[in-house]
């Protein structure tokens, strides 16, 4: 029969070696893999909100669309398909969601689509409880599937509300999945990571990379590039346009910017 | 070390009667409905829950912060004849100390049954993210359970220098818990209402109150049941610390409405929070949070306030009150959209979303209370926890 005292003993004695595994394992990071060859690059992308704006409102004129919700412009649509995104009727999940906003109420209004911002300092990075949603060296933030635990504190850190948790389970929900793109299960969070699957294919492949949005765009409204090399598009645009950044003020600086003014 | 001290039989409960049995069973039968409930949520996902991506914390949240908060709190009444050197609440130090464990449990059990993949909760331990609060914390509940117990055990062994040693470092420690819980909440600057340097000394105020909140009539109520001769006054005197820590969280929620509502960022998202029934979070606001504390400081006022009966149902207000604290600080933030387009007087779609925790969240932080006074009752039966007489120690008593 455990006495009293050893039943107590062993009990703190399990507790302190999990809570002493935890403190041995601080620095451990197995996402060196990804590192190779990345330093190069800082990706970014620039959305037109003119071009955005005109071919939504068409849409909606032509669809007879009130809701902005309801709208699902070739961008989203592809990228849905591309990545892997169900959808549900209880639950958005799309990792674009597209933002109607006027001045006033009588202005003329503009469309955003909003996706992860991809941020220079990013709080959902910070506050991961696993290192799940961690930022590669091209600036990227991903999430290793493996490791995230569900808690949904990046959710809640986000400033864009960009992430989105699998509530169901995808695989119900999916009627074609795409091999290339992760299969993800219910209890996970998923956000926009630029087609990540898809970009170190294409650059390994010696091609120029491109999300799936950026290619389905039929009116070149998204402009994506890397921002290290100064001869490319988006690096031209930063130079000789005026942007917008999401919530600049909270100084994550993201790498995804807003085109308002034309040329 | 040779200074007199207080001797004070502890004993364990018979626990032979009728009424052991059918109080434990009834802990028991809300235990198994939260582990039916979690099996469902493991098999068919978190929607079961009320949340959604918009509102991805609530009920569960609500309930890991209160939890740690009592537990914080039992451990700080534990201490208080080791640390404050107020002897005649030695009675209460086993027992408190003994909750405080069982409680932090319960938090670790809210949190690991809130996350979407349980199944990987080992990485907690293995990839620590030293920039998350929350990674931090994960290691504070843990070794916070590991203080416990050992500040149990030096009680058991009667070592009075080591016990108030930990007594000590326990208070220190469960500080630090409950610190790094409300950074947890109050660090978010992404979100207006979340974003508050306050949060973390209200989150020590506020886990004081709920802790004293629930230890007053269980202790009451336990002296009561196991036929012991208790002092209404000892207990009494812990509802007056439990009234003084309402009057600074009501002080404190004053200040931070007046500063949110005073922002023009926030303050129509405040106002509509505390005044639109668009959601349930203003009757949680109004009626629960303020409504109850204000009703348990009437009654701790009132010419009544000794009795039985009054110390019961104000430790039980508090208790709740506390609780809808905990809820109004964790969901009206999410319910209100975040303002990511600052400047434009309207953006689409703009929803303030209503968050009504399911029959599952319901089931399984009832059941992780349930769990933490199953354990109370079974404690109290195997070890020797409670004191013989609850009353204070007269001088002719005193033995070395």
């Amino acid at each position: 029969m455990i006495s009293r005292r050893k039943f107590l003993v062993l009990v703190t004695a399990s507790a302190a070696t999990l809570a002493t595994g935890k403190a041995l394992s601080i620095g451990d990071n197995g996402n060196e893999h990804y590192t190779v060859d990345l330093s190069k690059y800082k990706w970014g992308m620039i959305i037109d909100v003119d071009k955005c704006t005109k071919c939504v409102l068409d849409i909606m004129k032509k669809e007879g669309i009130d809701d902005i919700e309801k709208v699902r412009p070739p961008c989203i649509v592809e990228c849905d398909k591309a990545n892997n995104v169900p959808h549900s009727d209880k639950y958005y999940y799309s990792l674009i969601r597209l933002y109607m906003v006027k001045e006033t109420e009588d202005a003329n209004p503009l469309v955003f689509p909003v996706m992860c911002q991809e941020c220079e300092h990013p709080a959902c990075v910070e506050v991961c409880l696993t290192q799940a949603s961690y930022k590669r060296e091209d600036g990227i933030i991903v999430i290793d599937l493996h490791r995230c635990i569900g808690c949904r504190y990046c959710m809640i850190a986000c400033p864009y509300n960009a992430r989105r948790f699998l509530w169901e389970d995808p695989k119900e929900l999916l009627k074609v999945v795409n091999p290339e793109a992760p299969v993800r299960k219910h209890g996970v969070v998923m956000k926009c990571e630029f087609c990540v699957w898809k970009i170190d294919r294409e650059r390994a492949e010696g091609k120029e990379p491109k999300p799936v949005c950026v290619e389905a765009c039929p009116h070149n409204a998204l402009i994506f590039g890397n921002l290290k090399d100064p001869n490319s598009e988006v690096s031209k645009i930063l130079r000789t346009s005026k942007v917008l950044t999401l919530r600049a003020y909270l100084g994550t600086n993201p790498k995804v910017k807003y085109k308002l003014w034309g040329d | 070390m040779g200074a007199e001290v207080p001797k004070i039989d502890f004993k364990k409960i018979e626990g032979s009667s009728p009424g052991y049995y059918a109080i434990c069973a009834i802990w028991l039968i809300i235990c198994l409905i939260g582990v039916y409930a979690y099996y469902l949520q493991w098999i068919y996902g978190e929607q079961l829950t009320g949340l959604n991506n918009q509102v991805p914390w609530g009920f569960g949240i609500a309930a890991v912060c209160y939890l740690i908060g009592a537990s914080a709190g039992s451990l700080i009444v534990s201490a208080l004849s080791g640390v404050f050197e107020k002897e005649e609440f030695k009675i209460f130090s086993r027992s408190a100390a003994f909750f405080a464990a069982a409680m932090i449990v319960a938090a670790m059990g809210a949190i690991f049954t809130d996350i979407g993949n349980p199944a990987n909760s080992i990485n907690f331990l293995i990839h620590f993210n030293p920039t998350s609060i929350f990674s931090w914390n994960a290691f504070l509940y843990s070794s916070y359970f590991v203080v416990c117990v050992v500040y149990l055990l030096a009680q058991f062994e009667e070592k009075k220098f080591l016990t108030r040693c930990i007594a000590v470092f326990a208070v220190g420690w469960a500080i630090l818990v409950h610190s790094g819980t409300g950074g947890i909440i109050g660090f978010i600057y992404s979100n207006d209402f979340y974003h508050s340097s306050l949060t973390v000394p209200l989150f020590i105020v506020s886990a004081i109150a709920s802790g004293l909140g629930l230890l007053i009539p269980t202790y009451i109520l336990t002296f009561k049941w196991t036929k012991r001769e208790y002092d209404l006054d000892l207990l009494w005197t812990l509802t007056k610390i439990m009234g003084a820590m309402v009057i600074l969280l009501i002080y404190c929620f004053i200040v931070e409405g007046f500063e949110k509502g005073y922002m023009p960022a926030s303050h129509e998202a405040f106002l509509r929070m505390i005044t639109s029934p668009e959601t349930p979070e203003v009757y949680v606001y109004w009626i629960g949070q303020i409504g109850l504390m204000f009703l348990a400081l009437a009654i701790m006022l009132s010419p009544f306030r000794k009795r039985e009966w009054a110390i019961i149902t104000a430790g039980l207000l508090v208790a709740v009150a506390v609780f809808c604290e905990r809820y109004t600080l964790v969901v009206p933030g999410l319910s209100y959209p975040y303002d990511i387009f600052p400047g434009y007087e309207v953006v689409k779609p703009f929803h303030i979303v209503p968050y009504y925790p399911s029959w599952t969240e319901w089931a399984i932080v009832l059941a992780l209370f349930a769990g933490a006074y199953l354990a109370y009752c079974i404690g109290i039966k195997i070890f020797a926890l409670l004191p013989e007489k609850a009353v204070k120690i007269e001088k002719g008593e005193v033995k070395k």
